[in-house]
């Protein structure tokens, strides 16, 4: 209405979009190190992105506990007498859990150089992985009063994201040239993707009613519009692509550039759109 | 089974913000925070301009997002009456169902507070449970002075808020959400109760009180 004497906050600040960004980074580091036990050119990143996801997966897990208001009932997430199964909160909560189990037998299997183990665990902790970025766009998705994150675009973009940030983050650990080559293709596939996506997310935001409209103008000419349009989308989106389709984009050096540009565009992105699908509400 | 109701006649409100002190005085409910108020907007052309108020609350919907989104059971609603109440013991403050709920119901309670220990969970309106189980109506029913609010039991056909929502023209907040919600108003004008395109260009002043407003928040 906007004449109104009460104000309302957003529930969900911009850490959540830190959280988003480490989260979707383990996941995908987690799915590189798996995918070694299968393909021979990540086989040289097998540790250290196994390490990298562990150590990002507990940051993301401590950042989501210090964000809830009573972070030591986090527990509650786990009783069973207490799990609301139709939030996707309860699912994402037993998933992260299963997920750093996983990571931790994975972890011995691999000290112990049981192949034969550690391939299942590979398997099973890829499945969990993916799952994470998942429930995190089913965490917006399931808001139906929210412009942007209603929609079923949010996981799948989630997934995109996530491949994108991991891809970007593994090649500046990278060294083997057959392995770049992968993570150029990934990065380049995972970008390409998350364009057509946002080219859709923007087209039904914009046409998605007055709550919706008005989202839209925040998140381009607005308040948000230099974090979404400008990092997320030029500079984090469209800039890498070119940089990856030209010859210096095939080098290592232009694939890091891309990266790190990939980087900044996977956190606006997130941010943007956690921001985004709420400041219309805050004025309701 | 019950199933209670409020109907705001917005026709009768004055805005006097009785309802929102007679609620801050049943629950004590912190600073910065409302489980009902009463926002106003001018409408009109001068020299005939007006205050349109819009008193608010939950609207304990028939299907509520928030009790779907909270992940530890923390929010639920109570099927003999219909509330949608909060187990403030079990809220871990994910802020899950603030995020879902389309009304701004929900609100977090500050980190300190003078005579309870309830803090730092998410709060909001009970339809006043523990009045209407006495047989008593909701504190802002009771003191409304120009009787707007309305409240009975929907399923009575005898009652007063059967009678107007069977016999008024009403609407709800954010039909489109499919909440079902259950507190219904006359009078009220979706060209003024939805987003303005103001809302895209705030006055700065709008900024200044906000910022003030939150200094309670966590």
């Amino acid at each position: 209405m906007g004449d109104y004497n009460v104000f309302h906050n957003m529930p969900w600040s911009g850490s959540y979009a830190i959280y988003f960004f480490v989260i979707g980074i383990s996941a995908a580091m987690f799915f590189f190190s798996a995918l070694s036990w299968y393909r021979p050119e990540f086989q040289t990143i097998r540790k250290p992105a196994f390490y990298i996801s562990f150590v990002l997966l507990a940051c993301g897990g401590l950042l989501l506990i210090n964000d809830l208001t009573q972070p030591l009932r986090f527990l509650n997430i786990m009783n069973p007498a207490y799990l609301n199964l139709t939030s996707p909160l309860a699912w994402g909560g037993l998933n992260l859990v299963s997920f750093g189990l996983v990571s931790v037998a994975y972890f011995v299997m691999m000290r112990k150089n049981d192949e034969a183990m550690s391939r299942k665990l590979a398997i099973v902790g890829a499945l969990l992985a993916l799952g994470l970025p998942i429930y995190t766009g089913f965490d917006l998705t399931v808001h139906q009063n929210r412009p942007v994150w209603n929609t079923p675009l949010m996981p799948v973009l989630f997934v995109a994201l996530s491949i994108l940030s991991g891809a970007a983050v593994a090649t500046f650990i990278a060294k083997d040239k057959n392995l770049l080559v992968m993570l150029r293709r990934f990065m380049l596939w995972s970008a390409g993707a998350v364009a057509a996506m946002l080219v859709s997310l923007l087209g039904t935001t914009a046409y998605g009613g007055s709550g919706s409209e008005l989202t839209f103008m925040f998140m381009t000419s607005g308040t948000l519009g230099a974090i979404f349009v400008g990092l997320g989308i030029l500079v984090g989106t469209v800039a890498p692509i070119a940089v990856l389709l030209t010859s210096y984009g095939r080098q290592q050096s232009g694939m890091m550039t891309a990266g790190a540009l990939l980087l900044v565009g996977g956190i606006a992105l997130r941010y943007s759109i956690l921001i985004g699908g709420q400041i219309v509400q805050t004025y309701f | 089974m019950k199933r209670y109701a409020m109907v705001i006649d917005l026709r009768r409100c004055i805005g006097c913000d009785a309802c929102m002190v007679a609620c801050k005085a049943e629950f004590d409910v912190p600073l910065g925070v409302f489980r009902t108020w009463v926002p106003y907007k001018v409408v009109g052309k001068y020299p005939n301009v007006r205050k349109m108020f819009l008193p608010r609350l939950c609207n304990h919907c028939d299907d509520p997002p928030c009790v779907r989104a909270c992940p530890v059971g923390a929010t639920y609603k109570v099927e003999d009456g219909g509330f949608v109440l909060q187990r403030y013991e079990r809220c871990i403050g994910c802020k899950a169902c603030m995020a879902s709920c389309p009304y701004n119901a929900r609100f977090m309670l500050p980190k300190h507070r003078t005579y309870t220990d309830i803090t730092r969970v998410v709060d909001k309106c009970t339809f006043c449970h523990h009045r209407v189980t006495q047989g008593l109506v909701p504190a802002c029913v009771q003191t409304c002075v120009g009787r707007s609010r309305i409240f009975g039991d929907l399923n009575d056909p005898a009652s007063e808020v059967s009678y107007l929502v069977s016999t008024q023209s009403t609407q709800v907040l954010r039909p489109e959400e499919g909440t079902k919600p259950h507190v219904f108003y006359i009078g009220a004008d979706r060209n003024h109760t939805e987003f303005g395109r103001k809302i895209y260009d705030p006055q700065d002043v709008m900024d200044a009180e906000r910022a003030v407003f939150n200094k309670n928040h966590i």
